[in-house]
Order: C-alpha cells, then sequence, then structure tokens
C-alpha cells in the first residue's frame, strides 16, 4: 500500500533489501568513505524520514529552502540538508557530475550516491537565512561554516541498512513501520512529543497536556476506557545524533523516556518511544518546522510544541516556532501543531501546573531542563513532583553502564562510547 | 543593586542536617517542591570568569540567569566556602583560590 507523507508525496523508500540485488548493483562502483554525520542523512534519506527528498539536495532546493523556506517545487521544507565535500577529495575520488559512487562507512558499503550536480553555495547566506544569524556561537552556524569546499546532490539508494546497537535496537523504526504499529495499535491520533532529554514532571505535563489536547474533541466512548483500546497515542521520538558536552547521553534519553510508561506514568497502550537519527542543528522555528516534517512522515497526526522549541541560548523568542509554524498554511503542513505553555511547580497549589492556568504568579518555580541538570550532577535525588523517582534510578544506571560515570556527555564519552548503528560487510 | 546571577548548590539530606547544626540552614531557599539549595551570588564579571574557569559549566540565559553544570568538587569547594565563612559572600575568595 502506498504511504503519503509530507508534501501529500509518497513516501520516500529507497532501500535495496535483497543482498544479492545489492551486490550486484554496487560492483564497479567507485567507492567513497562518508562520515557519521553523512551517513546517519543518508539513511535518513533513504527510509524517507525526509520524504519527499530522495536524496541530497541540489542547489534550486538548498536556494528555495534558505530564501522561501520550501523546497524548488513548492513544498515547505525548512533545513537544508547537504552532502559537503572538498576539493581535494573531489580530485581524490575523481568525482564529476553524472558519477554512480558507493558510499561506504566502516570500510563497508552503505549507500548508492548518484551524483547529479557538484555545486557551490555561500556559507553565510546558509546561517542567516536558516539560523537567522552569522556568529559561529551559534551550532547550527558553526556546523554551516565547517561545509566543506562544495556541495554535491543527487539521490541516494540504501544498499545496506544499518544495525542498531543495544539499548536501541526496539527503539528504531522507520516511517513504515512506524506506521504499521501505529495501525496495529488502532491509534488514529497520535501526538509527538520531539525530545533530547531525560523527562522531568514538566516534560511529562507537556505530553499530556498535548494528549488530552489531541483527542479531547471525540466523544468519550472514543476515548479510550479499557487498557488495550486507545485510539490516541504519545509517541516520545527522541532526537539521537550528535551530541555537545553536558548533554544528557542518548541512552539515558530513550531508556529514561520509556521508563514513564514502564512505571504507570502513562498507560502501556497510549505511550509509545521510539528515536530518530539526526543531528540538531538548535535552528528554533525552522528546525520545529522540520520536526514537523519528520513527523508527519512517521505517520503522526498531531506534534507538540512547547516553550523554547530546538532554541539555543537566547537567539529566538520563547515562542516564536509557534509564530513561525502559525504562519503556514494548513494545506501545506499535513500534521496539526499543539501549542503548549510551559508547566511549573507551584508550592501554593503543592503540585506542578501549567502557568497559564495558575493564578499564584509570584510563587512558581519554573522548570528548567539545565537546572535539574544540576541537581542530578550534584548527586542530590529530586523529590517525585520534579522528577519520578524510577526515571531518576534509570538515570544512575546509565551513567553507570553507558556513560562512563556521568549520565551527561563527556569527553571521554564523545571520544569512545560507540555509534548507535554500525554498517556491516554486505 | 546590581544584577546578581546565582550558583545553585543542592543540599541532600546529610549537609541539610550539617548545616542546620551549624546554625546556617537560614542561607537555604526551598524550590522545586521542598528541594534545599544554597543560592550563591555571582556578579556580571565574576559570572564571566567562573565560565571562563569552567567551560563546560552553561549560563541558563533563557530561563534562570543561573550558572549551571559546574563540576560537583568545583561546587563542594564553594560549599565549604560559604561553611567556613557563614556567608554567601565568596565568589571572591573562590576565584582568587582557584
Amino acid at each position: 500500500m502506498e504511504m503519503i507523507g509530507h508534501g501529500g508525496k509518497p513516501l520516500v523508500e529507497q532501500v535495496i533489501t535483497d543482498k544479492d540485488e545489492a551486490r550486484k548493483m554496487i560492483k564497479d562502483l567507485k567507492t567513497m568513505p562518508v562520515s557519521r554525520q553523512m551517513a546517519t542523512e543518508a539513511i535518513g534519506i533513504a527510509y524517507g524520514f525526509f520524504s519527499p527528498i530522495e536524496g541530497f539536495m541540489k542547489k534550486a532546493d538548498v536556494e528555495a529552502t534558505c530564501k522561501k523556506m520550501e523546497l524548488a517545487d513548492g513544498t515547505v521544507w525548512s533545513i537544508p540538508i547537504v552532502y559537503d565535500i572538498s576539493d581535494q577529495e573531489i580530485a581524490d575520488y575523481k568525482i564529476q557530475q553524472g558519477d554512480k559512487v558507493l558510499l561506504t562507512y566502516d570500510g563497508n558499503p552503505l549507500a548508492i550516491f548518484d551524483i547529479e550536480e557538484i555545486y557551490t553555495y555561500d556559507k553565510e547566506s546558509i546561517a542567516q537565512d536558516v539560523y537567522g544569524t552569522k556568529e559561529d556561537k551559534h551550532p547550527g552556524v558553526k556546523r554551516t561554516y565547517a561545509y566543506k569546499d562544495k556541495f554535491l546532490g543527487g539521490k541516494i539508494t540504501l544498499v545496506n541498512e544499518p544495525k542498531i546497537r543495544e539499548p536501541y535496537t526496539s527503539y528504531f523504526l522507520t516511517p513504515r513501520q512506524h506506521r504499521e504499529l501505529f495501525g496495529k495499535k488502532g491509534w488514529q491520533r497520535i501526538v509527538a512529543h520531539q525530545t533530547r532529554n531525560v523527562p522531568h514532571s514538566g516534560h511529562e505535563w507537556l505530553m499530556k497536556h498535548a494528549y488530552i489536547a489531541a483527542h479531547g474533541d471525540l466523544p468519550v466512548e472514543q476515548q479510550e476506557t479499557l487498557e488495550g483500546r486507545a485510539i490516541s497515542g504519545v509517541l516520545v521520538n527522541c532526537i539521537v545524533g550528535e551530541k555537545r558536552t553536558g548533554d544528557y547521553i542518548d541512552e539515558a534519553i530513550v531508556l529514561c523516556q520509556d521508563e514513564l510508561r514502564k512505571s504507570g506514568y502513562f498507560r502501556n497502550d497510549i505511550h509509545m518511544v521510539t528515536m530518530t537519527f539526526w543531528d540538531m542543528r538548535y535552528a528554533g522555528p525552522r528546525e520545529a518546522v522540520h520536526h514537523a516534517i519528520i513527523r508527519t512522515n512517521l505517520g503522526l497526526t498531531h506534534h507538540m510544541f512547547g516553550r523554547d522549541h530546538a532554541g539555543v541560548g537566547t537567539y529566538y523568542h520563547s515562542y516564536q516556532a509557534h509564530h513561525l509554524l502559525m504562519s503556514i498554511p494548513k494545506e501545506k503542513l499535513n500534521i496539526t501543531p499543539i501549542y503548549v505553555l510551559e508547566w511549573a511547580y507551584c508550592p501554593h497549589c503543592g503540585e506542578v501546573t501549567c502557568v497559564g492556568l495558575c493564578g499564584h504568579h509570584k510563587e512558581l518555580q519554573k522548570f528548567s531542563g539545565t537546572k535539574i541538570r544540576s541537581i542530578i550532577m550534584d548527586e542530590v535525588k529530586p523529590t517525585r513532583l520534579i522528577f519520578r523517582p524510577e526515571v531518576f534510578d534509570v538515570v544512575m544506571e546509565c551513567s553507570k553502564k553507558y556513560g562512563y560515570g556521568s549520565p551527561f556527555v563527556t569527553t571521554q564519552y564523545l571520544e569512545q562510547a560507540k555509534p548507535a548503528f554500525s554498517i556491516e560487510p554486505l | 543593586m546590581a544584577e546578581t546571577f546565582p550558583i545553585n548548590i543542592w543540599i541532600n539530606e546529610e549537609r541539610f542536617n550539617a548545616l542546620k547544626n551549624a546554625g546556617l540552614a537560614e542561607l537555604l531557599k526551598e524550590e522545586l517542591a521542598g528541594m534545599k539549595v544554597l543560592i550563591v551570588p555571582c556578579t556580571a564579571s565574576q559570572r564571566d570568569k567562573v565560565l571562563e574557569l569552567y567551560p563546560m559549566a552553561k549560563f541558563d540565559a533563557a530561563t534562570t540567569k543561573s550558572i549551571e553544570l559546574l563540576p560537583k568538587a568545583v561546587k563542594d569547594k564553594i560549599y565549604d566556602m560559604v561553611v567556613a565563612k557563614k556567608s554567601l559572600e565568596v565568589m571572591d575568595d573562590f576565584i582568587k583560590s582557584v
């Protein structure tokens, strides 16, 4: 059955699953090794996470993305997906427009790259258009300035599927697999919670708020009443990718999010955790649009957007992402945004509450992810209203098991932790 | 009065009892559903110096305006200075000691 993705176009799936066919296809192709960064994006393209794009972008798409937040064909698109290469590499690998090249990762075949275009593009222009700043303190801008001399554009076909390592194995689903699973569960309305964090109670309440908002207009008879009969759900889709020191380690993010369900803070039949490979660009509002596109491709119907979505520092206003999403015509984004205010602890109410509901404004104690990380770093167990004790235990376990003694990314973690996937010999 | 930027030192039960016994419990504040915290103020220049000395630390400019993610050993040292001086005004001494 054809599946429809972002822009009302068929979901892209360019994956050769027959190994014999794959071996035939790559025979005699020249090879070019790729970084983890490029391998991740090639995998994302081939499985359709970035539908409708079928490959690394050509110049017309980059230009339209930067200037108009669209692909060249008018489909909404907010962040360039580009393959950068140095002049030296072009010479070393004898790359020419029209070539078909085998991309390799860790020495093994990964994907066929049909190089349709070799081009240049002004990096400062990308920075200003996508990130709204040219300051290299912004991590997305820094990444942009690190792009090499030229870009290659063209179609990607995965010839060797990634092997996902533990503890991620059961959390990685392709867009098709997401949709098939939703079908089995009978979920008709599914709201995305985008995360790169271990959840504190503020996050938990954002999810609950979004869940209720996503199906609040249904008659109660259609809302789930018995375990196992849910027709709507929350999908926590963790972003797994490039890390910065001080971030939570990815293992802790995925396992702690799942712990909320395992410990009963969400029912088994309404909550699910998966992951998407993506290097955060911290592009704030434009990244929010990109997240909406990815989750549309996963088959979700709703997407929750909170305060400072995908932002960094003070580059974007708290709710700038909401405003950009609101400016996009409904027919151009096939997912319904749910805009939520932040939740905070009110000592007067003695509970976590939405700042838009509570009248004790001066008493509210706001959650801050950084502050919670600080509490954990101080090795103090937070109160259960703020951070679930079962989640805290999982954070500490992950610290020992995966984080070299820290639940946060350290230099040692960056140097020694294994990537979430590997590419095996074909 | 010039704006200050806090370093939050979160206090476990053991330290809370120690501070109480030393008559220093009034230095503590309660946050986030009863958690105890020592809020050590920094001036803008002290904040910048601390961030320069400890690049892994972050200034939460968006939400709390506080200096976060300082290594535990650093915070332990600041805590010890607060207890020894019986005052939260320790940051000049701390910076000099590094």
